[in-house]
Parts: structure tokens; C-alpha cells; sequence
């Protein structure tokens, strides 16, 4: 009983200091809400709204071999007369209406002119020979794309909308390439029908051609339910929440300390109670001021940005591996200090640099280059670990891959449990 | 017929030692029930140490100590219950009202329910902070805190109570206040042992008192049994003209312990302290042997015996801060 006395002490102190309430609940939604209003509104029901970027066109090709894609074949079902047609009017169509808009002009300087003066951000020219080049197994058919080089966001979905796409011809013309060099004498008619099967069959022909395109408009390893908002904030907002949750078990456990300098630890060492009941009740009020701060984030994180955490076991899971190991980090580290004094330093130092080396997981997340070494470096930290436990659940991981991750994060947890433990033990009894 | 005298505290032969430093070297003394007994010595004199292993909070290396009837060594848990311990430093917390310290407190000396309730209230009017039960501590006075400190204390009506210099650092109207209530403690059949360098306390309060010096008990028993160690002495404090002071002290000094009389002469910080048997008889030579050594004397202060006296005479050194 007086172990939880000495918890429920400690945790209304906690909860009524202005500066813990501001690490545990304040910076975390601050720093999510700085995102959820530079990514979206609460207006627009958690979609991801982006302004259309504008396009200007100058299709200059004149043409070469008839194109043989019949209006099936192609998105949308698209009659093109041209290759460049064909270009023109996928950009043009109704699925990419609103991230693009697309106007015409006649020709290279002006449509360049436009993306100068900043009345369009992309201009894309088709040259003169892209047909004929295309229609040649030896030619080269380039498409010039010329953007505002200030931007990034909006060019970089034209441009993607047209890697893809022009992958697509690739293939196409890897297929007449084959087709020419085994087919003899040159059978046009034959090639043409081998194209039109190679489109039936490629991704132009998929239904889903506009979602594959562009990711962000294909969740479709995720929740039905979760926005393209709510996959950036997810993560970021569980992000905050266990670096500052670290933070917390770390203030928490330095409460130890504290009452050590002001002298009420020795005066509770005076009480009939003993030693091991008063640090246990220290370590209690340490979890449960975190699985407070946890608790209230994951609701927050739920009722004000829409955020889906994943399925409740898992959640549950993770959120105890969370407050397990940012609690007994706390203790570990409060049990290596000398003093409270000694507490600025590591809450500058060691807990700021372990924190940005567990979140390098999420700064990595969309660079594909560094994401792979980002996960690595950030698994030598506990933070990294439960970083990743809270990835898993929001990408809607269940079962093995959560209990795993939550193993190791109990593991860590109970190292650093059972040093802090021992540590104050030799100090205090 | 007398009544015998119960011991609450029996202290026997303590010993404590902090790597080389000696703070506690064999001391030994007992304390009635029901008393007010004082340690009394400057900082450092191991009063705090003392009362840190009469409270289980350091264990003695050697020997040990009684509190009512429950060895220290052997029985802490039963000690702890029996005793309230008022630090020298103010131990609350801060963030919480004076009721939640009071109730958390209580707690802990195994206090529930409205046992706690009663209690706490109880306490809040003994220390005079009803009507402000609901502040919090941080926002009190000085005094006020340390009447809360002492109130802790209170809370489960303890046989033995520790009081570890509970008037440093405050204001003369909180220090009359809580001598007061140390007053009242004892009569409501309290034993009370108090630590203190300030001599007019353990003088005004005591039954008995022990004076401490490096780690030792250098003497105990009643104001007047102490007293009578130095006899009639008078101890007469002179200060000297400043240049003097520096170049010609201690031809003085040993000139004034040449008087027939005078049987100590101590000198610090420029203050110049002699016991005498008769301050009347020796102060004439005194001017006399100070005028042929050019000296220049421009105070003097004459008192009759108390405990700084005999600290000074036990010790050779003023009882100072």
C-alpha cells in the first residue's frame, strides 16, 4: 500500500510541474500539429491535399509509323493518333485532373517562356522526331522536361506520372525491337499485333494505371482506413511521443535524486518503511507517469489527427514495450548520476543524441537510399527499437513480427531495470 | 518515595567513522522520558551524525543505542515508529499543499483512514496552519515551513522526538515559536532530544545537556552541573585597538595570563577571551598590563558562567557558528 502511496505522490508532483506537462503532452502534439497544418486540414478529413501543379505542353512531333494501340489498349480507353498523343492525353486525362493541370502551347520557346514567368511550373516538350525515333530500334525518342527549379514537390509528380509512363513505351519498344530483329521480311502488320498483346498485358492496360502512377494515391499495403496525412503523422507523432517519453522516465526516476538533495528521501528512510518499499515505489510512479503520458498520446494522437495505431493488441503491446523501456532507462540512467546536477547534462547529451539516432528510422523512411542503413544505425538505441515496434503498428503488422520487436524492447528494458535496480540498492540499503 | 527515572534513550559507547574523518567517537549518555535533552557543540561537533544512527539512517560502526527499549542495531523498524524526526533542513514537499504533506507523511508512519484524517487535522491546529491547510508548502514563509517540518513529526504521536537544529536560519519570531512548542512537546510527555550550537537554546530548554567537540562528548548533566565545572569564573571579552591586535598580541596575551587571576586567556578574530575568578579583582591589572605593552583596549564585556564558559574552558575555543 505504501508503495503506491509513494507512486500516486510522486506522479501528482509530476502532473502539476508546468515543464514536465509540456515535455509529456505539449511539445509531442505541438510538433505533430506544426505537421498535421503544413500536410493538411481538419477540413479536409485527413486527405492529403496538394495543389495542382501546371503543365504546359508542346507537342512538336509530327508522327512516324502508324500507331497500332487500339483505344482498349491504352488508359482510360484514350484514342491517340501519336505516341506524343498518347502522352498529351494521359496528363490530360480525368484521373490526373486534379493533381495536374495541362495546357497546350505551339511551341519549345514559349512553353519554356511559361515555366520562366512562373505561369506554369513543368513544361514538357515533345520534339519533332519522337514517333519516328521511338519507331526506330536504334533511335533515341527523348521527351524535355523543364521545371521551376524552386520547386520540388509538384514537378516531382509530373515527373514521376512520366518516368512511369515512358517506362511503359520502353517496353514496347524493347518488344518491336525483338519483333524486327526475328521477323524477316519486315512484317509491320505482325509487330503491330505483338505490340497490342504486350500493351494488353502491361501495366497500361491495368485498371489501377493512375494508382500505380503516383503511390500516395495507392495506401494499399495499409489500413483501408489511413490517409496519405495520417501515414506522414503516424509515424512522426509516434516518433515524439517516445522521445519524449524517454524523457519523462528519465525526469521521473531523477525524482530519486532530487528527494535525496532535499532531503525528504533521508526523512523517508527515518519512517517505518523500508528501503526497498520507498524505491519501489519510486520506480511505480516512473511507469505509470509514463503509461499516463502514453496513454493520453495514443488518444490524442486518435482524436485529433485521425491517426490509426493499428489493431488494439498490438497496440497495447507495443505501448507497454514503450513504457517498460523508456522507464527502466530512466532508472538505469538516473542510478549511473552522482547528482541532479549531473541530470542537465544528460538531459542535453546522452538523451537528445540516443533519441535522434532512434528516429533516424523515420527521417530515413522515405529516402530509399538511407533507409536501409537509418534502420540499422537506429536499432543500437532502445528508442530505435520502440520506434520501430510503433512502425509495426501502424503499417498494420500483427502477430510475430510485433512480438519480436516487443521481446527485444522487454530486453533492453529489463537490462537497464536490473542495473538501475542494483545500482540504487548498493546506494540506499 | 521518588519515582525512577525510565530511560528512553540509552546511548552506549557509539562510534563512526567516514574513511579517515573520526565524526562520532564513543559517545554514551541516556535520556530520561519525558525530558528535554540537548546536544549542544559548534558545526562539525558530530551532533547531526549522533542523531543520524539514533534515527537508523547511518549505522554505527561500534556500539549501540536504546530508544525505548529497541536497539538500533537490532530493531530498527520499532525504533523508527516510536521516533519523529525533525531534519535540521527542511524536508516537504514543496508542490503539495500542507494537508498532503501532512496526510502522505502520515501514511508512511502507517497512518489510514480517518485515524490519517483526525490526525492530520489535529496537527494542522498544533502547528497553527489550519486556515492555510490547502497552500502549498512552496508558497509558505520560512517559519511556516518549519512549523510544517515539525508538524510532520507529530503526526503519530511519537514516544521520542528528534529535533536536529530546527531554529537555523530564522526569523526571531519563528525561532520563540517553535522553542514554545518543544516546551509544549515535554509537557505533553515527550521526550525530546534536540541538537543546537546556539548555548541560550539548550540553556532555556534543557534538563540535561551534552556538549560535543570533534566527535566527543566532552561533558553532560544539568545547566548548573555544568556550570559548576568552571566554578565561579566570570569570562571577561575584551576587544583591542586594530593595530595592536595585529603586531603586539601576543605580548599581551601572555601579559594578561601573568595576572594573578586570570586562568585562561583565548584570542579570535580579534576578540580576546579570559576566565577569571573575580572580574572586579583582575580588571585593573588588565588595563595595566595592556597600557605598558601600548595596548589600547576599546571593550569590555563581563559575564557571569554559563555553557559558552564552559565550552571555552573545556575546549579553549569560543562556541561559535
Amino acid at each position: 500500500m505504501k508503495i503506491i502511496d509513494i507512486a500516486l505522490k510522486d506522479i501528482t508532483r509530476s502532473l502539476r510541474s508546468a515543464v514536465a506537462l509540456v515535455f509529456m503532452f505539449g511539445i509531442p502534439l505541438l510538433v505533430t500539429g506544426m505537421f498535421y497544418f503544413m500536410f493538411g486540414s481538419s477540413s479536409s478529413q485527413g486527405q492529403f491535399n496538394l495543389p495542382r501543379t501546371k503543365v504546359v505542353i508542346a507537342n512538336m512531333d509530327r508522327g512516324g509509323p502508324r500507331l497500332q494501340a487500339s483505344s482498349k489498349s491504352v488508359p482510360g480507353g484514350i484514342k491517340a493518333n501519336t505516341l506524343s498523343d498518347l502522352v498529351v492525353k494521359v496528363l490530360q486525362s480525368e484521373k490526373m485532373a486534379d493533381l495536374v493541370d495541362v495546357s497546350l502551347v505551339p511551341d519549345a520557346v514559349t512553353a519554356r517562356l511559361a515555366v520562366d514567368k512562373r505561369q506554369a511550373q513543368v513544361a514538357i516538350i515533345i520534339p519533332a522526331n519522337f514517333s519516328r525515333q521511338f519507331a526506330d530500334p536504334y533511335g533515341q525518342a527523348v521527351i524535355e522536361f523543364y521545371q521551376d527549379p524552386t520547386l520540388t514537390l509538384g514537378p516531382g509528380i509530373v515527373k514521376s506520372i512520366l518516368n512511369q509512363f515512358m517506362d511503359g513505351l520502353s517496353g514496347i519498344k524493347i518488344v518491336i525491337t525483338v519483333a524486327q530483329d526475328q521477323l524477316q521480311p519486315k512484317d509491320y502488320s505482325l509487330i503491330g499485333g505483338i505490340v497490342q498483346q504486350y500493351l494488353e498485358t502491361s501495366m497500361l492496360q491495368s485498371e489501377n494505371w493512375a494508382a500505380e502512377l503516383l503511390d500516395e494515391r495507392a495506401p494499399g499495403k495499409l489500413p483501408k482506413t489511413t490517409g496519405s496525412l495520417e501515414r506522414i503523422l503516424g509515424p512522426i507523432m509516434g516518433g515524439m511521443m517516445i522521445f519524449f517519453a524517454f524523457f519523462t522516465g528519465t525526469s521521473c526516476a531523477q525524482s530519486i535524486l532530487r528527494e535525496e538533495e532535499e532531503g525528504t528521501l533521508p526523512r523517508l528512510f527515518t519512517t517505518p518503511t523500508s528501503q526497498s518499499t520507498i524505491l519501489s515505489g519510486k520506480f511505480l510512479a516512473v511507469f505509470l507517469t509514463v503509461s499516463v503520458q502514453i496513454v493520453v498520446m495514443l488518444i490524442a494522437g486518435k482524436l485529433i489527427f485521425h491517426i490509426n495505431w493499428g489493431d488494439l493488441p498490438s497496440v497495447a503491446c507495443m505501448a507497454a514495450g514503450v513504457v517498460l523501456v523508456a522507464s527502466s532507462f530512466g532508472i538505469f540512467i538516473n542510478s549511473l548520476l552522482k547528482d541532479s546536477k549531473q541530470g542537465g547534462m544528460v538531459f542535453g547529451g546522452v538523451l537528445s543524441f540516443t533519441g535522434m539516432v532512434g528516429m533516424v528510422r523515420i527521417f530515413a523512411m522515405n529516402a530509399p537510399g538511407a533507409a536501409n542503413l537509418g534502420n540499422t544505425v537506429s536499432l543500437f538505441v532502445p528508442q530505435g527499437w520502440a520506434i520501430r515496434g510503433i512502425l509495426q503498428t501502424i503499417n498494420g503488422s500483427v502477430g510475430i513480427e510485433v512480438f519480436i520487436n516487443t521481446l527485444v524492447v522487454l530486453a533492453w528494458s529489463t537490462a537497464f531495470f536490473t542495473i538501475g535496480v542494483w545500482r540504487f540498492n548498493r546506494r540506499y540499503i | 518515595m521518588k519515582e525512577k527515572m525510565i530511560n528512553a534513550i540509552e546511548v552506549q559507547n557509539l562510534h563512526k567513522s567516514f574513511g579517515d574523518i573520526k565524526a562520532v567517537q564513543g559517545v554514551s549518555f541516556n535520556v530520561n522520558q519525558g525530558e528535554i535533552f540537548s546536544l549542544l557543540g559548534p558545526n562539525g561537533a558530530g551532533k547531526t551524525t549522533t542523531i543520524s544512527m539514533l534515527c537508523c539512517l547511518l549505522r554505527p560502526d561500534e556500539g549501540d543505542a536504546l530508544i525505548m527499549g529497541h536497539s538500533i542495531r537490532k530493531d530498527p523498524n520499532r525504533v523508527k515508529a516510536v521516533l519523529g524526526v525533525v531534519p535540521q533542513d527542511i524536508a516537504l514537499y514543496e508542490d503539495l499543499t500542507a494537508r498532503e504533506n501532512l496526510t502522505f507523511w502520515g501514511k508512511m508512519y502507517g497512518l489510514r483512514g480517518s485515524t490519517l484524517k483526525a490526525r492530520v487535522i489535529e496537527v494542522l491546529e498544533i502547528i497553527g496552519l489550519s486556515d492555510r491547510a490547502n497552500d502549498r508548502v512552496g508558497k509558505f514563509s520560512g517559519g511556516m515551513k518549519r512549523r510544517v517540518n515539525i508538524g510532520v513529526a507529530l503526526l503519530h504521536k511519537p514516544q521520542v522526538i528528534y529535533m536536529d537544529e530546527p531554529t537555523v536560519g530564522i526569523d526571531p519570531q519563528s525561532r520563540r515559536s517553535i522553542l514554545d512548542s518543544v516546551v509544549d512537546l515535554k509537557n505533553h510527555g515527550m521526550t525530546v532530544l534536540y541538537t543546537t550550537h546556539y548555548m541560550e537554546e539548550a540553556q532555556e530548554l534543557s534538563n540535561h545537556i551534552a556538549i560535543m567537540d570533534h566527535g566527543e562528548m566532552i561533558a553532560c548533566g544539568t545547566h548548573q552541573e555544568l556550570v559548576r565545572i568552571v566554578g565561579q569564573m566570570d569570562r571577561i571579552t575584551l576587544t583591542i585597538g586594530s593595530s595592536a591586535a595585529n603586531e603586539e598580541s601576543d605580548d599581551i596575551l601572555r601579559a594578561w595570563k601573568a595576572v594573578d587571576g586570570v586562568r585562561q586567556v583565548t584570542s579570535d578574530d580579534g576578540a580576546i577571551s579570559l576566565l577569571a575568578d573575580d572580574s572586579n579583582q583582575v580588571l585593573p591589572s588588565i588595563f595595566e598590563a595592556a597600557a605598558t605593552n601600548g595596548v589600547r583596549i576599546t571593550s569590555v564585556d563581563i559575564k557571569e558562567p554559563n555553557l559558552e564558559t564552559v565550552f571555552l574552558h573545556l575546549t579553549g575555543r569560543a562556541l561559535r557558528d
